[in-house]
Formats: structure tokens, sequence, C-alpha cells
């Protein structure tokens, strides 16, 4: 499934020419070291038939094997035969015989890979590619705590109005209004002076919330100069109201 | 040498990606010398523990130990890599001989390997380093952090030795630079 349309031959499942050579050898229980190649020839040959369903592109390189070995073997066997002729084959024999001892090996090296997969040992990194969580530059525990201490006064003076009135509402698009007004009045206000109106929880939220519209519509413009600092809410050029 | 051990543990640990050596020289303000200890005395520290240092060139990064896959596997659900036999044979000329063009897998194997060039290029487990300075300037392959991440290996030097049938070391009597294809 993982790789149906990699180059190999499939009816008996030789990797190549080289593979299938090394099968025979194996096969007889032959030495690549001292086997004479020349003998394999027939055997190949046989074998090479015998693999009807070979891609057409693979057959060449299956029978320039073959062809080598017949001819290794003519020459061996050739009576008449000079020593430059005879020399000329032990070379070819030994050219061939090594590349056999380097597939040899790369076929024992990708076993070994693969029982090292199957020892199933692999290891990871540390998946994510997120940088590990930095926090906010400039907070120290200190404005915090100044920032805590201001919410727990918001709610000490929040709590009577809000048991009075349970059932208060306040609208985002209201509040937005109003403070658009208030903003026609006075170029710049602060969330803390906004909030002291009716510093309830819920109309802190609502609020801010309306802050965040107007900016999100462009009508102010926000600014913070420390973290937890008080928050500047500041109309932005006239003209460029909604509607 | 403690503290600085420590405290290059703790910026592999934090890093994203592998960190080079020069990387840590800056952030620790020693000497590459004195890195370079404390990467081996951290890696001895590091075997008895959950996690590994993994080096590839001059790059460091902790991995988990290989020990502890089962584990981790099973945490994060990952899938075990499969791969056909042919493309192990091309993975492991490669790994072996690296850097190496197809051509050179092409002689040893004796087959056409585009398709499992291709595969292992897709798999991430194989990728570029180069050109060949030969005729045609072939593309040169080598292997990935992602090859020694599934094989679970720390680093190349730690592929698995085949010895010849005459008990030589293959690995190191492969020559570097590979001979001209064959025919």
């Amino acid at each position: 499934m993982f790789e149906s349309r990699s180059p190999r031959v499939t009816v008996e499942g030789f990797e190549g020419p080289l593979d299938l050579l090394l099968e025979l050898i194996e096969d007889q229980r032959l030495d690549v070291l001292t086997v004479r190649l020349g003998d394999l020839a027939d055997a190949y040959l046989t074998r090479v038939r015998g693999l009807v369903e070979l891609p057409a592109e693979e057959v060449a390189s299956f029978l320039l094997i073959a062809s080598r070995l017949v001819l290794i073997k003519a020459r061996s066997i050739l009576p008449q035969a000079t020593t430059e002729e005879l020399a000329s084959a032990d070379a070819d024999e030994a050219e061939l015989r090594q590349r056999l001892l380097e597939y040899q090996a790369v076929r024992e090296r990708a076993t070994a890979l693969r029982a090292r997969l199957d020892q199933g040992q692999r290891v990871y990194h540390r998946e994510g590619g997120s940088p590990v969580e930095l926090p906010p530059r400039g907070g120290d525990s200190g404005a915090l705590a100044a920032a805590w201490q201001k919410v727990l006064a918001l709610a000490r003076t929040a709590r009577e109005p809000e048991l009075v009135t349970p059932g208060e509402r306040y609208s985002v698009e209201e509040r937005a209004i109003e403070i658009e007004e208030l903003l026609q009045a006075r170029e710049a206000v602060s969330f803390s002076t906004l909030l002291l109106e009716r510093p309830t929880l819920r109309f802190a939220i609502v609020t801010f919330l309306a802050i965040l519209d107007l900016f999100r519509r462009g009508v102010i413009d926000l600014d913070q100069e420390a973290l937890f600092d008080d928050i500047t809410i500041k109309r932005r050029g006239v003209g460029q109201t909604s509607e | 040498m403690n503290e600085l051990r420590s405290a290059i543990e703790a910026v592999l640990f934090v890093a994203e990606k592998p960190v080079t050596v020069g990387e840590l020289v800056r952030a620790t303000g020693a000497r590459p010398r004195e890195v370079e200890q404390a990467l081996a005395a951290l890696e001895e520290l590091r075997g008895s523990s959950g996690l590994r240092l993994q080096r590839d060139g001059d790059a460091w990064r902790l991995v988990t130990s290989p020990e502890s896959a089962r584990a981790v596997t099973a945490y994060l659900g990952a899938d075990r890599l499969r791969i056909s036999h042919a493309a192990l044979e091309t993975l492991s000329v490669i790994a072996y001989r690296q850097p190496a063009t197809r051509a050179d897998v092409e002689s040893i194997r004796g087959v056409n390997c585009d398709q499992t060039v291709e595969t292992l290029l897709a798999r991430r487990l194989i990728e570029e380093v180069g050109r060949a300075e030969r005729p045609g300037r072939p593309i040169l392959y080598g292997t990935t952090w992602e090859f020694l991440e599934c094989f679970g290996l720390s680093s190349i030097d730690e592929l698995p030795r085949v010895l010849t049938p005459e008990g030589e070391r293959l690995d190191e009597s492969a020559p570097r630079e590979f001979a001209e294809p064959i025919e």
C-alpha cells in the first residue's frame, strides 16, 4: 500500500537482478566469495524464464546480468582461450562478484534497519513547534497585587447596590453611545472614571465590552502605560465616529 | 561545569529545533570546547533517564529514550513506520554512504530507484544535501532527523554494524566518495 508503484519484480519476490542472483547462491548454500559465477548461468536463465510477469523495463537489467554470466561461463570453458581472454574473464567475474558483495552488504544493512524498526525503539522530540509560553513583559507580582486590591475595593462598593437592584440591565449599545457622547464633551477619560458611575460588576463588564466595540469601530483609541494600569480612552479624530 | 551542563540541558529543553554548538556558545557565554565537554557529560548523564541527546553534525537536541518508546508511542497514538524492503535497501545505501546520488544507489541495487527515493523524500527520511561535483551535478542525498528518530539512533555513528563474512567491519572500510557507476 505504501509503495505500489515502486519498480520491483513481483512474481517471486525478487527486488532485482542482483537480488535474484544472490538468492540463487544462497539457495545452494554457496559463498559469494568463492562461487564460480559462470556455473550459475543456466540456473539464472531458468529463474529469469520463470519470471513470467517481469515488467518490460526490468527485463533488460535481468538479461544484462544473464548475458554476463553466460559470457563468464563461455570464456572459462573455451579450451583455446588465450591468457588475455582468461584474464579478461577473471576481471569480469571479479567485478560482478564485487557488485554482489556490495549488494549483499546493503541487503544485510536493510535487514538490520528493519530489525531496529521492528523493535519499535524509536525516539521522539518535543512536539508542537510552539515556544514555551512566556509571561508578558513587565508583569510583576506587585502590579498584580495592586490590581487585585482595586478589584476588591470595587467589589466592596459594588456589593450594596447590586444586592438592592439584582435585575439591573445595561446594554452594550446604550453604554457605547453614552461613552461616545461623553467623549464629545471631553477628549479623554479613564476606564476607572467610567466605572465610578455605577460600580457594579455587570456595569463594568458592559462598559468594557462597549469600549472594545468602540475601539473595533475605530471611534476611540486605547492607551495603557503599563500592565494592569488604568486604561485611557481617547476620542479618535473628529469625523471618524460611527454610523 | 555542572552549571554549564544544566544550562545547556535547559536550552535544549525549550528549543523548538536542533541547537548548534555555536548557538549554545552564544547562549551560555562559555567557550566552544567547554560546551562540547558539557554536552558529552550531559550525554552520559542522560543515559539513565527517559531523555537522550541526539546529534546530527554539530546540532543537538533532546529526544525521548528508545527504551521509553512504547509508552510515548501509546501516549501520542503514533503509527509505526511502514516501509517496503526496496525502500529500506535504498535507505540503507544512502544512510551508510551519505551523501549519495541516485546513480550510486542504482549501481549498487541494480534496479531503478526513482520511486523509492521519492518515497523516502516524501517520508522525510532523506533530504537533498547538495550536488556532486561531477558531470550533470547529480543531487546528493543524506538522512534526516526523522531518520534518526524512526530508527532510535543518537547519531549516524550509531547505525547498526554489519560484518562481512570475514568479520571485517564493512562500514568502516566503505569509501566515503563513491566510485563511478559500473558499466
